[in-house]
């Protein structure tokens, strides 16, 4: 059992795939929403958009400067995006997959962002992770409807 | 804090083991009573119930000669609370995108 712990959200857009989609990678677009907070200034947004390509994400915060690594696995525009994901303190090399989907959905967009912290990326020194597996909506569900 | 949720998260992969912790909502029970709706042995209920005890979700305690299971709850608020964070990390980012695609919009 050595499957990844699922954190899955879902968004209805109004505007078209193909908008959604070219705002994850270009870097104008990207800069405005991608990790961005309100009282951070945005530092670094370098984004080499091909699989394989790196992008980094660099927000300047009273906490200090906020990294995040990208590394694209597939770019399939507009309906699938995929990369590994890392943002600080995470070392480098400690990936997790993010997989975005986005399907035409009336006059816009449904966007379904899939997070999967996957421990066979992380560089842990127990092996205590091998077991990591949770899918978030099932287990929320579960608890859920045995509220009432 | 990580080690803990690791120990969590891997107690809740397991579908059994979620439902003897919704079980455990409820109130208190027997590893009798949680094994019986899973057609299960006492000693295979016994398993399960001593990985979600070492993950801290349920503890044990004696009533006459049976044990009891009891849900303890902190440790589970932690992992959901670890994973809202992440979902509100996730959110953010996608209220911004919402906001930026749909202004650019023609009208």
């Amino acid at each position: 059992m050595s499957e990844p712990v699922i954190l899955t959200v879902t968004r209805q857009i109004a505007a078209p795939p193909e908008r959604v989609f070219d705002a994850w990678l270009d870097p104008a677009s990207a800069r405005q929403f991608l990790f961005a907070t309100s009282d951070g200034a945005m530092q670094t947004v370098a984004i080499d958009a091909r699989v394989g390509g790196r992008a980094l994400i660099v927000e300047r915060r009273t906490q200090g400067d906020a990294r995040h690594r990208l590394l694209f696995e597939v770019i399939e525009r507009p309906q699938r995006l995929v990369f590994l994901f890392a943002a600080d303190p995470a070392p480098e090399g400690e990936w997790t997959r993010v997989s975005i989907a986005i399907v035409a959905d009336g006059q816009g967009s449904r966007l379904t962002l899939t997070h999967e912290m996957d421990p066979q990326w992380a560089a842990y020194e127990e092996q205590t992770r091998q077991g990591w597996t949770m899918i978030l909506d099932g287990l929320a569900r579960t608890l859920e409807t045995n509220d009432d | 804090m990580v080690e803990r949720l690791d120990l969590t998260f891997a107690a809740l992969a397991d579908p059994t083991r979620r439902a003897m912790l919704v079980s455990l909502k409820a109130g208190e029970h027997s590893i009798g009573a949680l094994a019986a709706p899973h057609a299960m042995s006492f000693a295979g209920a016994a398993k399960h119930v001593g990985v979600l005890e070492r993950a801290g979700l349920v503890e044990r305690c004696k009533a006459g000669r049976q044990h009891l299971c009891r849900l303890k709850a902190d440790r589970l608020a932690e992992a959901e609370t670890w994973l809202k964070q992440w979902e509100g990390f996730w959110t953010a980012s996608l209220d911004r995108l919402e906001a930026l695609v749909a202004e650019e919009k023609p009208r």
